[in-house]
């Protein structure tokens, strides 16, 4: 696997917080990447940190093969849309276009002419009358444009209605299909993220809890669910990840990549959704699991 | 680079360029009668030190300064005084405040040009427009004052007028004014990227600029060179005695308007001294009598026959242009200071 992000013991301190701590997370190419985590994991510095926004505390980041944003060559090799997609608000759209073909050597103005066209945007209104909406696929317009290897997109559709969001990632689709540009996207959103990626880093406090290509995740990922059992006792290769009991009932939520034979489960499959939150959720998170039953009712 | 620069500071530039526009035509308009008005005194054939101009000079200037012409002078010498102030807060302040306050700058410094040089760019093109709306101020009002300042300089003979070295005339002609625009833009630049705030970087772009535009005068220009000591001898036109009396203790004041022989001289400071050349604080016993009674002539003549003459410490006139260079160097030192700081906070901690 090759990787456009690779960070090691990457910290970032603010002060006496370290807003990422010790993160060491490889990103494939040529994938579309989902970035999740709850708030505070470290997801906006750690993008931040591969824009070269930031300049790390420790350990080193490298993309695509380079650091962070110090060359005009390296910058012109990833384009990014930064959170609540900015846009100069006294700028006019055209401006806008005519900034990226100023500042880009590799800037393709009839992608991005078309892209305006598409998106009905008038290259004579002010980006800062713009909806949320609009205003997003502009500063995404700008990160396509200067035709990028590598798309950095920091919850680029947080504060967007439903319907947007789904203008918004179908245009990032579309401009990944055309050109085979790698992408990170973070959210925490995983309706979305499942609409889009193919790939899932899911961040924990700084931590990757756990990463791969979303097929193979909701293949190998199990809700089993049957009478009350320690999970102590199940077979090698089954993992636990959540587990939650009652009297009479055990309901599990396993990793394993043999299928599971126990006549005694139920199995069923995992959503996308509610393998992130199993993973996100900090009481699951347990370095060395041990067998132990505690009723959750 | 370049061209983004100028889209972003058009709106700035066009203000500025109407506000010059507004100077020259106000100036342009009112110049010639000024003019005409310095050659009807009959100044424009009189340069020179006879006494006869320079109580000319005098009267034109005073006739000046109660009339239209007088306030003219102080607006458009307020205006340079504000020009720099003006533009450390409006161009300085908000060049990375505003980026950060908007979040724009993740949107300027992911294209393909790296922050040094978009900020390298922007200060070079902002700052030197900076120091040419400045110096295209001074120097329309320079040209406009023109009779004004020559009969200031013929009035300076008659040892009552100041001269270039006042504080007014020197902060707002030659060169000073350019180097102030330039440390004025720097600083709202670097209070901007510090604060990360375009309001509080205003604020504070402001009271620094201002308490160093007083302090330096003050404590910083005296001593750009050493000063010139002289011990001069009275009575003399340009020294003016005064004693407070017996109730004030008999206190005993000289006064040097101007270092005799040294027209134009920026008088540091002046006092009597005694024949072994120390400072005297009081009036001697013989004049008493008659100090602020009789003829000031009289007082002085006694003062002189009591051994007391004037102790002067003053820098020449000549050496104008060497303070213009001095102030203005430091002023443009301090800038590229601020300059180099930016820099390096733009790449370290900014995001």
């Amino acid at each position: 696997m090759t990787a456009v992000i690779e960070a090691s013991g990457l910290g970032k301190q603010y002060r006496r917080t370290w807003a990422l701590r010790d993160c060491t997370l490889a990103v494939p190419e040529g994938r579309v990447v989902g970035l999740v985590g709850p708030n505070g994991a470290g997801k906006t510095t750690m993008l931040r940190l591969a824009t070269g926004q930031l300049t790390p505390t420790c350990g080193t980041i490298s993309v695509l093969g380079a650091t962070p944003a110090v060359t005009p060559a390296q910058l012109a090799r990833v384009g990014v849309v930064a959170q609540d997609t900015p846009v100069y608000a006294r700028m006019r759209v055209a401006d806008h276009l005519r900034l990226g073909a100023w500042l880009n050597p590799g800037w393709d103005d009839e992608l991005a002419r078309r892209r305006i066209g598409q998106l009905g945007l008038d290259p004579g209104q002010r980006a800062g009358s713009l909806s949320g909406g609009q205003r997003a696929q502009l500063a995404l317009t700008l990160a396509i444009a200067k035709r990028p290897e590598l798309l950095i997109l920091d919850e680029p559709v947080a504060s967007l209605d439903p319907l947007a969001r789904r203008e918004f990632l179908r245009g990032l689709m579309e401009a990944v299909a055309e050109h085979g540009t790698s992408v990170v996207l973070s959210s925490h959103l995983v309706a979305d993220l499942e609409r889009v990626c193919d790939y899932l880093i899911v961040l924990v406090a700084s931590r990757v809890r756990i990463a791969g290509e979303v097929s193979a995740l909701l293949a190998s990922h199990h809700r089993l669910s049957g009478p009350r059992r320690d999970p102590g006792t199940l077979p090698a290769g089954q993992e636990v990840i959540e587990e939650s009991h009652t009297d009479k009932q055990s309901t599990l939520l396993v990793r394993t990549g043999d299928p599971v034979h126990d006549p005694a489960w139920a199995v069923n499959p995992v959503s996308l959704e509610e393998l992130v939150i199993a993973y996100m959720n900090p009481a699951n998170d347990i370095p060395a699991r041990r067998p132990r039953l505690g009723v959750v009712s | 680079m370049i061209r983004l620069t100028w889209l972003q500071f058009r709106a700035q530039a066009l203000t500025a360029a109407a506000a010059l526009a507004a100077f020259a035509v106000l100036l342009a308009a009112t110049g010639p009668h000024l003019a005409s008005m310095y050659s009807s005194y009959g100044l424009s054939s009189c340069h020179g030190t006879s006494a006869n101009c320079a109580n000319l000079a005098s009267y034109f200037t005073g006739t000046l300064g109660t009339g239209p012409y007088g306030v003219l002078y102080l607006i458009s010498v307020g205006s340079i005084l504000l020009a720099p102030a003006v533009i450390g807060l409006f161009w300085g302040a908000p060049l990375i405040a505003r980026e950060l306050e908007t979040g724009t700058s993740a949107l300027a410094w992911n294209q393909s040009v790296t922050r040094n040089r978009w900020l390298a760019v922007k200060l070079a093109v902002t700052g030197l427009g900076a120091m040419a709306v400045t110096e295209g101020l001074s120097l329309m009002q320079t040209w406009w004052a023109a009779p004004i300042s020559q009969a200031v300089t013929d009035g300076a003979h008659a040892g009552v007028a100041p001269g270039r070295f006042t504080q007014l005339a020197f902060d707002t002609h030659g060169i000073t004014p350019a180097g102030y625009a330039a440390f004025a833009f720097a600083l709202g630049v670097t209070a901007g990227a510090l604060i990360r705030r375009t309001v509080p970087a205003m604020a504070l772009t402001l009271a620094i600029f201002t308490a160093l535009q007083v302090a330096l005068p003050l404590w910083v220009r005296p001593h750009l060179a050493p000063p010139v000591h002289v011990v001069v001898a009275v009575p003399s036109p340009e020294i003016s005695p005064g004693s407070s009396g017996p109730a004030g203790g008999n206190k005993l004041t000289l006064t040097a308007l101007q270092a005799p022989g040294q027209p134009g001289a920026w008088v540091l400071s002046s006092g009597p001294v005694n024949a072994t050349g120390q400072a005297v604080t009081s009036t001697p016993a013989a004049c008493t009598g008659l100090a602020n009674k009789g003829t000031p002539s009289a007082f002085v003549d006694c003062l002189a026959s009591q051994g007391i003459r004037e102790a002067i410490t003053y820098q020449p006139a000549s050496r104008y242009w060497r303070f213009q260079w001095a102030e203005t160097a430091i002023y443009l030192a301090l800038a590229l200071v601020l300059a180099f700081y930016c820099f390096r906070r733009l790449n370290r901690r900014l995001s």
